[in-house]
């Protein structure tokens, strides 16, 4: 489909337009003036200038916390409920939407994981293109040049007047000939996507596999380090749950139930026995190192950091995983 | 089918604990049901003092002679003791002069009497018997102490998760009053379980739930130093509902 174009002026009546298509969500300042993604009760609510939210648009995938299983003797277990209607989620940056791409490869390539795929199913992604700032660096699509294309259903970028459209899927030609009467034709381009120098520095480093070992920067960081989580749980390609099991009160029934993780945290290499896997946190940031640009499993080799800056951008002691690429010689 | 035993005691606390107990109202007819409270002074007039019991719970600190007598009468006739609350597990409240002399605390409050009063400095249950299982709180969240009991019908203790305060507020996208504020928030110390019940209404986390594993403390110190917090402040902060903390621990 021809790309569109969406003035300034016509966007509030896009949005309503959305609004009446289905239940829109986006970036707002929630009850405590956080930056969040949430459900969107008037257009102006929108905070289309945004640098990031708290959270990334992966607890819509894979909550914070989220039953998985119900047990009962005479059922056995069953799965939880899958979630209901479609939602539009709108103003998602490159770099989420390259951690939802990246989710996706975890979750559906390699044994599919059906809450996860009926969860994604029912999400609309409308990108919009954003100002980088001094925490992030994804040069518009994920971290490296090559990183796979990023999914939408529908995509902004901001040109001088106003929004050229792409549609990325069935769903988003959709939407835009139910909204032909707002847009209009695209004419050529007038800001063109930068690529950022941080990506770079990163894409060479892993490409000669540098592991930093003799760094002093693996103890400065483990000296400081309050395992608040806040990096993992903020991270759009963090995925790591832990899974406990709750029995209800009437001795019968019970639950399981998945939460986010964090590699930093002692239990996360914690087995039967108090055995752990890795006993210090030195050895834990090595890990979450590793895991982030050198990938584990099938993603072996997939850099997942997607650059949104947000892991530098909320720990408490400033803890800053690329200062050990600085180190790279140029 | 069976139906366990069980006692709900305090020693010296505020009875907030087994209060929280009595404020899960919805489900206090289930309780009666599943369990036997064959020894609860709080919820009834006559108490068994001498069956054998599955389970006891136990509030409170051990501050006089009398505590000690109750706690270990309870702990040689129960399968598993259960401390919950903040006084049972570090002392509490209650434990926060401990670093002064008795005589003197006492002589405050109660003047010429003080050399009648018997007491020593509180300490948590497990100073004097084998603690099976711990519910921190100042007072206990609802949710873990029905978790607790549920799980006792299944057959096991439940897992809470050892990681901090902070946690559970980003997880639910509250404001950092530590990053954004600068305030004096302890949430990064803190066993979580309270879902940052406190900095969800922008109030900084007090530290009412004990330590959380492995917590940095040294690392939290120089962090607040950093922001202009003066050493005794932030020990005071520190020692009002767990005394013990070592200052220098880091990890
Ligand atoms: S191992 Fe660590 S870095 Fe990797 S997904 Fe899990 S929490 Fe994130
Ligand atoms: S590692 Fe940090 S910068 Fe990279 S995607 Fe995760 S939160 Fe964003
Ligand atoms: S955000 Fe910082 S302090 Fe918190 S766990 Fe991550 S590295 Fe540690
Ligand atoms: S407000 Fe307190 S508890 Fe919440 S994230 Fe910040 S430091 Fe942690």
């Amino acid at each position: 489909m021809a790309e569109t174009f969406l003035t300034y002026n016509a966007l509030g009546s896009f949005l309503v337009r959305l609004m009446q298509i289905g239940t829109l969500h986006g970036p707002t300042l929630n009850d405590l003036g956080v930056l969040s993604f949430n459900p969107v009760t008037s257009p102006d609510l929108l905070q289309l200038n945004y640098q990031r939210t708290l959270l990334p648009p992966k607890k819509y995938l894979l909550p914070p916390q989220s039953p998985i299983l119900h047990y009962a003797p005479t059922e056995g277990y069953t799965p939880a409920k899958t979630p209901g209607d479609e939602i539009l989620l709108f103003g998602l940056h490159p770099c989420d939407l390259a951690g939802i791409a990246y989710l996706d490869r975890v979750f559906l390539d390699d044994r599919p994981d059906p809450l996860y795929a009926s969860r994604r199913e029912r999400l609309v992604l409308v990108g919009i293109s954003c100002e980088s700032d001094e925490y992030c660096f994804c040069g518009d699509v994920g971290v490296c040049p090559t990183a796979a294309a990023v999914p939408f259903d529908l995509f902004l970028s901001r040109q001088d007047s106003g929004f050229r459209i792409r549609t990325g899927s069935r769903r988003g030609e959709e939407i835009i000939s139910w909204a032909a009467d707002i847009v209009g034709t695209a004419g050529a381009e007038t800001r063109p996507a930068e690529a950022a120098e941080t990506a770079r520095r990163i894409c060479h480093a892993v490409g000669k596999r540098r592991m930093f070992e003799g760094s002093t920067l693996w103890d400065d960081f483990a000296g400081r380090c309050l395992s608040c989580g806040a990096c993992s749980l903020c991270c759009p390609t963090c995925y790591c749950v832990d899974v406990r099991e709750y029995g209800a009160i009437d001795g019968q029934t019970g639950e399981r139930v998945q939460e986010w993780d964090n590699c930093l945290f002692k239990a996360h290499g914690e087995i039967a026995g108090g055995i752990n896997f890795r006993k210090t946190r030195q050895e834990r940031f090595h890990y979450r190192f590793l895991h982030k640009y050198y990938g584990f499993g099938p993603l072996r080799d997939v850099i997942s950091c997607v650059g949104c800056g947000r892991c530098r951008a909320v720990c408490p002691v400033g803890i800053d995983l690329l200062e050990l690429f600085g180190e790279e010689p140029a | 089918m069976n139906r366990p035993v069980i006692a709900f005691a305090g020693l010296t606390a505020c009875s907030g604990c087994q209060l929280t107990l009595l404020n899960c109202e919805e489900e206090l007819p289930q309780l009666a049901e599943m369990f036997d409270f064959a020894y609860f002074p709080m919820g009834r007039s006559e108490n068994d003092d001498c069956c054998s019991l599955e389970v006891s719970f136990v509030e409170g600190a051990v501050s006089t002679p009398g505590d000690l007598e109750i706690l270990l009468n309870l702990r040689s006739r129960s399968r598993l003791l259960v401390g919950i609350g903040t006084c049972a597990l570090w002392g509490g409240i209650a434990a926060m002069k401990n670093h002064q002399p008795r005589l003197e605390l006492t002589e405050a409050v109660y003047g010429n009497f003080a050399n009648a009063v018997k007491t020593f400095p509180p300490g948590p249950l497990s100073r004097f018997v084998t603690v099976d299982f711990a519910v921190p709180g100042c007072p206990p969240e609802t949710n873990q102490v029905m978790q607790v009991l549920a799980s006792l019908l299944h057959g096991t203790l439940p897992v809470f998760p050892g990681y901090p305060v902070c946690t559970e507020c980003r997880n639910r996208e509250n404001l950092c009053l530590l990053i954004e504020k600068n305030e004096l928030c302890l949430g990064p110390l803190i066993q979580s379980g309270c879902n940052a019940r406190c900095p969800a209404v922008s109030v900084a986390c007090e530290g009412c739930r004990g330590p959380a594993t492995e917590a940095n403390v040294a690392a939290e110190i120089d962090l607040l130093v950093e922001k202009g917090f003066s050493r005794e402040e932030i020990n005071s902060r520190l020692r009002r509902f767990y005394p013990e903390w070592d200052n220098g621990q880091r990890y």
